[in-house]
């Protein structure tokens, strides 16, 4: 019974370790894939928008001790260690569309707000860096000028309506809601709802498309409303600046850098070009192939600990069987010897104490598979030095929605046994059983009967 | 009877063995001569150290003589190798230990089994001929006890059951009575002799109780390896159905005289 109980704690921390080596193999694969797909679905967005010139106001960041009379969170702060980020949020002057229009070659301005509530929610989200908690803005409203030919021909607006209709030009005092946030309060279409003290109906719900959480937890409403409600009358966050043709794309570009370089230069705006987005795209991919390169060759090293330790517990099964079998043939010597007085062939001895070590290493292999199983992810843990594809960087802040969409949430690989896995530990378990019982069942072949009869 | 006429079963010529412990040799038996018939019963004696067991080990075929010839059934067994010896052991020779020697987690009936394991017999006809063998040592009815269930006269005479198994020429039994009480002691040569007169079972025996070797035919005393005596048993006189004490007509399967209660 000791023996099957050793025995099959060899053969557990046998299958645990290619379980381990599997389920990291897999969680690269994963984030692998989810890194291709994103990046295939943000180059298609690019590539349907050649014409278009972004405009966006940013917030500039600024390091500081959360002040100790802080009565709540400000909107947008990444908690750490006591220090935090906090948001400065600039705004552009609508003014600055009927500027932007009247460059050569612009064929239209689309304004839009995007606010973040002063509602916060607090998130903790996993990296391999370690837990971070952050609150993030519990919806954002996003203000669009709801002209109908800016809603026809460009995608101001979400397209995939779950209830209700989408907002059309002329709307006001309404908002169209995301799935996500409709869930989260409760609320359906013609119900009405408070934004910052003023009263919309809820027209339509949208499903969330991609994983940007300004889709995620959005609701959209008339450009007007929305800077009535956020106390922003007049400003506006973003500007779409669509050229006639790509050929004139550049010359607006260098135009409106001219007319804002200071704020530009002080990082207050940010104007890209399909250009521009593309080589940021091309940048991303580059660092994230280098971290999953990094992820690749970890697993391989994980593979070659792995090879050496399945051989270690390899040996230490087929020891444990050569032991219990000598034992076995020792205790048995008697026996041995009257099977072969009674006229059995060494061959038959042989082979039955060959099939005794068999059976014995097969009904450990059982009971090991059962252990494994259990004990898989403990011990893999405990065997293979752990996976983090984000070694030395902490990438999850650093990059747009996108980044934190492919790392977040990624590196915990978990073990499983895998019935590939268990066919290979009984396999193992029979040929261990073979190879360990060969030398004492040959010793028992041998054994001369008249000695054998003499020993007690 | 003559001996002439009858058939030897086991001849031996001139079988030395020499034992090596260190750098002493020690002669077990030495240019030792034996002729075995058809149908005898015959114990060999000696005090301890004699070479009883070496000799029976050697007839047995379980262990080689250093020099000489043994002749089992017409065969040299002295010159086969091992891959051939264990055919001989299966097939002539039926074996009897002094401790039984059972295998003890099988059946009375699958250690009955056991030497026709490895013959090409069908499964229920070795099933059947276990169940007989038990009948005919007087244990049906307790085919599927194991060991451990059954007395150390029943046990031994499963081993008498298992050692009949393949039809030996010859039954070789050490010292079979060394184990058990006087009663069974007395079962077990009864249950011999009695397979000795109706079988004409070849039956030879180890044997230092000379009350036990009396009950044989013929009786050979051992000594620094060589037959050093020879005399005859009560069993010669008991095959031709005579009391041996008091003259008078006996059956075989009397347990006493029926006239001078004297025990057989």
């Amino acid at each position: 019974m000791l023996v099957i109980v050793a025995l099959s704690f060899s053969l557990a921390i046998m299958i645990s370790i290619p379980a381990g080596v599997v389920a990291n193999q897999e969680s690269t694969q994963n984030l692998t894939q989810r890194f291709n797909s994103t990046i295939t679905e943000t180059e298609q967005q690019i590539n349907q928008s050649t014409t278009l010139i972004e405009c966006s106001t940013s917030s500039g960041s600024m390091f500081s001790r959360p002040p100790s009379d802080m009565s709540g969170p400000p909107s947008g702060m990444f908690n750490r260690s006591g220090f935090s980020f906090t948001r400065e949020e600039f705004y552009m002057n609508e003014s600055v569309v009927t500027t932007i229009s009247s460059i050569a070659g612009v064929k239209d301005v689309v304004p839009f707000l995007v606010e973040s509530s002063s509602e916060t929610t607090q998130e903790t989200i996993t990296t391999p860096r370690g837990d971070f908690i952050m609150s993030r803005p519990l919806y954002t409203i996003t203000g669009v000028c709801l002209n109908s030919s800016f809603i026809d021909e460009y995608s101001v607006l979400p397209t995939d309506i779950t209830a209700g209709r989408n907002l059309r030009e002329g709307d006001s005092g309404v908002l169209l809601m995301s799935l996500n946030l409709s869930k989260y309060y409760g609320v359906g279409v013609g119900d009405e709802v408070e934004v910052n003290g003023t009263s919309f109906a809820v027209v339509g719900i949208y499903d969330q498309a991609g994983q940007n959480p300004v889709e995620t937890r959005g609701v959209y409403m008339n450009l007007t409303d929305a800077q009535t409600t956020t106390g922003e009358a007049g400003n506006v966050s973003r500007l779409d600046v669509y050229a006639e043709d790509v050929s004139v794309v550049d010359s607006i570009n260098t135009q409106i850098q001219t007319m804002y370089s200071s704020e530009i230069n002080a990082r207050e705006i940010t104007v890209s070009t399909y250009a521009d987005r593309l080589a940021n795209l091309q940048s991303q991919e580059t660092s994230y192939t280098e971290l999953l390169n990094n992820a690749e060759s970890t697993v391989a090293q994980t593979q070659s600990v792995a090879n050496q330790e399945i051989i270690v517990a390899l040996a230490a099964t087929s020891l444990i069987v050569l032991f219990v079998m000598l034992y076995t043939v020792r205790e048995r010597t008697k026996e041995i010897g009257t099977l072969k007085a009674i006229g059995f062939s060494g061959w038959s001895v042989m082979s039955q104490f060959m099939l005794e070590g068999v059976i014995l290493s097969l009904a450990a292999g059982v009971v090991g598979i059962g252990i494994g199983t259990v004990a898989a992810p403990i011990l893999s843990g405990v065997l293979l030095p752990a996976i983090n594809p984000f070694g030395s960087r902490s990438t999850g802040f650093q990059t747009s929605g996108f980044a934190s969409a492919v790392s977040l949430g990624s590196s915990s690989a978990s073990a499983v046994v895998t019935p590939t896995i268990m066919l290979f530990a009984l396999g193992a378990a029979v040929l261990l059983g073979a190879v360990g019982s060969l030398y004492p069942a040959w010793r028992a072949s041998r054994t001369r009967p008249a000695e054998a009869m003499r020993y007690e | 009877m003559s001996e002439a006429v009858s058939e030897a079963v086991l001849k031996t010529d001139k079988v030395t063995k020499v034992y090596t412990m260190g750098k002493r040799e020690v002669r077990a038996l030495s240019d030792l001569n034996l002729q075995v018939n058809k149908g005898e019963f015959v114990a060999i004696m000696g005090p301890s150290g004699s070479g009883k067991t070496t000799l029976l080990n050697v007839l047995g075929c379980l262990d080689k003589p250093t020099a000489g010839k043994v002749v089992l059934d017409g065969v040299d067994v002295s010159k086969l190798p091992e891959r051939e010896l264990y055919k001989i052991r299966r097939n002539k020779i039926g074996f009897i230990f002094q401790t039984f020697n059972l295998l003890p987690y099988l059946s009375a009936c699958e250690n009955v089994e056991l030497p026709m394991e490895t013959t090409k017999r069908p499964k229920n006809e070795r099933r059947q001929r276990a169940r007989e063998l038990l009948k005919l040592v007087g244990l049906s009815g307790r085919e599927d006890h194991r060991p451990q269930r059954l007395s150390a006269g029943e046990q031994q005479r499963v081993a008498i059951a298992r050692a009949m198994a393949n039809d030996p020429a010859i039954i070789l039994a050490d010292e079979p009575t060394g184990n058990l009480d006087t009663e069974n002691k007395y079962e077990v040569i009864r249950l011999l002799a009695n397979l000795n007169i109706n079988r004409g079972t070849t039956i030879v025996i180890v044997s230092h109780d000379s009350q036990v070797a009396s009950h044989t035919e013929r009786m050979l005393l051992l000594r620094d390896g060589k037959i050093a005596k020879e005399k005859q048993g009560l069993h010669l006189v008991k095959k031709k159905l005579m009391c041996p004490y008091c003259g008078s007509k006996i059956q075989p399967n009397d347990e006493r005289c029926p006239s001078c209660k004297k025990r057989l």
